[in-house]
């Protein structure tokens, strides 16, 4: 595996809850994210899936530095970047840059296509002299498949999917070397997500890019990633590559998940076990102890409201070395295939 | 059959032009059946659903043309008043976004028993325990208590579960739910699909189930209609069309979903963009999209042809796309 590139532990977001108006009082916190550790390669593409609620914006947000975390930390090429300030901070920030959900709201309506990829260089102008930013935006349009003389052009001119192809363009004015993509294809169209996520499968290689891609859509987390990490109620439950994960998941919530996603291939529905969670994400200003997936979980027991399960390989697979042997967060991991084998189509 | 929709035609104007939205578009549901309408957006499978239930804008909507016939009658010869008789009672619908179908100031209860005493002149402690009774049928726990709450006290899966209690009310013979899931989290929507599929079967009702989502589709419906550009460009039984498409844009849309059980390749891709319904291209809509288009396809539009019994494709090349 390439070197660690960005090294995330102990993440931690509250966002305070306050009463009164004038003398302001602490009642409690959202507790978005809640001691989130991962690792992002060189190079590698690291899902993050979970549902809404469970804090995955919030990191993509801190990861960017649009929030500052509680507590932990985010190493950069070893670097905590949670202290930095001033200068440091810039030269940082050019290096990460993110790819926004939403392409109808993420463009200022007001500015050109030209202004909004090349804003970025008021910013860095060290990255692109003056006279030169008009011929490296067209550059960035032709890289991403729009046509370069669109420059001119505003953003409602444009279809969603030739939107979300101006913030990829954008979020690569700088040649940054992570993309933090947060649901970058959800709002599109079943035939045009296809184009972006190809698009986005291409520049990774071309640019030698590492991304952290959020999504909710499980099938799409599993096309795009090398690795993936599954969040619950702002922790990560589990972690592994596609395989581990998709084919050999231990965690209980995990395998709720996947076995929820409806496939594609009427012939499954027949032969495929569904769990069914009860209830809803608590929320999370009142996380129940221990486990906190244990309110909605089928294989609760006493221990899990009195011990707060590590996310690390399993006792019971410590000593094996298949691919159940990775990081879960359960007290009770059992291998457990939910996704029904391929079948030849 | 139970709804019968023919030739139906709707356009809107607007400031740029006339849209056609819904160019001739026929399909039929029997009690107890599960339709699928599959498209993306701007292909014309809510404005239709629309039509059906009555609830068009109009103006800037016109139906311009066809038949929606509903246990024998044209709903479209009816009058308002009439009409307002069958919605609700014989055809409810469910919307996207429960939260901003129901009404924020009003309790749950409060509007659930409404469609009693509106439509059964029933007194209003009647109402609210048939409301009570509702909510215990799509599984909100603890109903009594929560008939008096209001729709923001609801977490979004619950809210869903609201409007398909509301439409449940009166024991429709049809159910027509537009995205019933789309704005829920994948395992609070396999709850409201299993509970929906469940009440469908024991009230032997028929759904027409308009989504986007391939996945979904398989998971509950019977048959399927896929719409493009306001026509239903493929229509037939689940399992074949998933097996075998007739049709190339539905082939190019199962082509082109990332799959849970594999870690993929390249995936395919529809090239360019959905038209625009102000100016439809002429034959076939998708033929500038499409990898098998030649010449016929850019003059003439293709009818709906026979595949089968079953099946019907709107591509003059059918055979091909079906063997290759």
């Amino acid at each position: 595996m390439a070197e660690p590139i960005l090294e995330v532990r102990g993440l931690v977001k509250h966002y305070p809850l306050t009463t009164g108006v004038l003398f302001k009082k602490q009642v409690g916190s959202v507790k978005a994210v809640d001691g989130v550790d991962f690792t992002l390669h060189r190079g590698e593409t690291l899902g993050i899936v979970g549902e809404s609620g469970c804090g995955k914006s919030t990191v993509a947000r801190m990861l960017v530095n649009l929030e500052k975390p509680t507590a932990g930390v985010i190493r950069y090429k070893g670097e905590d970047i949670t202290q930095l300030t001033g200068k440091a901070l810039k030269a940082v920030r050019r290096n990460i840059q993110m790819v926004f959900q939403d392409p109808y709201t993420s463009l200022n309506p007001r500015m050109t296509v030209g202004d909004i990829i090349g804003e970025p260089y008021e910013i860095h102008p060290e990255v692109a002299p003056k006279g030169d930013r008009g011929r490296r935006v067209q550059e960035l349009l032709e890289v991403v498949g729009l046509n370069p003389e669109y420059i001119n052009r505003y953003p409602h001119q444009f279809s969603g999917g030739q939107r979300q192809r101006i913030g990829i363009a954008r979020g690569l004015a700088l040649r940054p070397e992570i993309i933090v993509a947060d649901e970058p294809v959800s709002a599109l169209d079943v035939s045009v997500q296809a184009q972006v996520i190809n698009l986005m499968e291409r520049l990774q290689n071309e640019f030698d890019l590492s991304y952290i891609f959020i999504a909710h859509d499980l099938s799409i987390v599993r096309h795009i990633s090398d690795r993936v990490g599954v969040m619950y109620l702002g922790r990560i439950m589990e972690i592994g590559t596609d395989e581990e994960i998709y084919d050999h998941p231990t965690h209980p919530y995990t395998q709720a998940l996947l076995s929820a996603v409806p496939v594609p291939d009427p012939e499954a529905r027949e032969h495929r076990e569904r769990i069914i969670l009860a209830g809803d994400v608590p929320s999370p200003t009142n996380i129940p102890s221990g486990c906190r997936f244990r309110t909605r979980c089928f294989k609760a027991r006493e221990r899990c409201a009195l011990e707060v399960p590590a996310l690390a390989v399993p006792a019971e697979f410590r000593l094996t070395t298949g691919p159940a042997a990775h990081d879960s967060a359960c007290l009770f991991a059992e291998e457990k295939q939910v996704v029904p084998p391929e079948e030849t189509r | 059959m139970l709804l019968d929709v023919r030739d139906l035609h709707v356009e809107f104007r607007t400031r740029d032009g006339i849209a056609k939205a819904v160019n001739g578009v026929t399909y039929s549901v029997d009690a107890g059946e599960t339709l699928a309408v599959l498209g993306e957006s701007g292909s014309g499978k809510s404005v239709t659903a629309q039509a059906v239930m009555g609830i068009l804008d109009m103006p800037p909507g016109r139906i311009t043309g066809g038949e929606v016939l509903f246990q024998g009658r044209d709903l479209l010869k009816l009058k308002e008043e009439e009409r307002r008789k069958v919605r609700g009672a014989e055809m409810a619908m469910i919307f996207q976004d429960a939260l901003s179908a129901l009404n924020p100031v009003l309790t749950v209860g409060d509007q659930l028993g409404e469609m009693f005493v509106v439509h059964r002149g029933m007194s209003k402690k009647d109402a609210r325990a048939r409301a009570v009774e509702l909510m215990d049928r799509v599984r909100i726990p603890g109903a009594k208590e929560r008939v008096r709450q209001y729709p923001h006290q609801f977490s979004g899966g619950m809210r869903q579960r609201i409007m398909i209690a509301m439409a449940l009310a009166l024991e429709p013979a049809l159910i027509i739910a537009d995205e019933p899931t789309t704005a829920l989290d994948v395992t609070v929507q396999a709850q409201v699909m299993e509970l929906l599929a469940e009440l469908r079967r024991e009230l032997n009702m028929g759904l027409i189930l308009i989504t986007h989502d391939l996945g979904v589709v398989a998971d509950v419906a019977d048959r399927i209609a896929v719409m493009y550009a306001g026509r239903i460009v493929e229509s037939s039984p689940v399992h074949d069309i998933y097996k075998a498409p007739a049709h190339p844009y539905t082939r190019g849309l199962l082509d082109s979903i990332p799959r849970l059980d594999q870690k993929g390749q390249e995936l395919y891709a529809i090239k360019g963009l959905p038209p625009s319904l102000l100016n439809i291209p002429p034959g076939c809509a998708f033929h500038p999209r499409c990898p098998m288009a030649r010449d016929v396809c850019r003059t003439d539009v293709p009818p709906l042809y026979e595949v089968s019994e079953e099946r019907g494709s709107a591509c003059h090349f059918w055979r091909e796309c079906l063997h290759g």
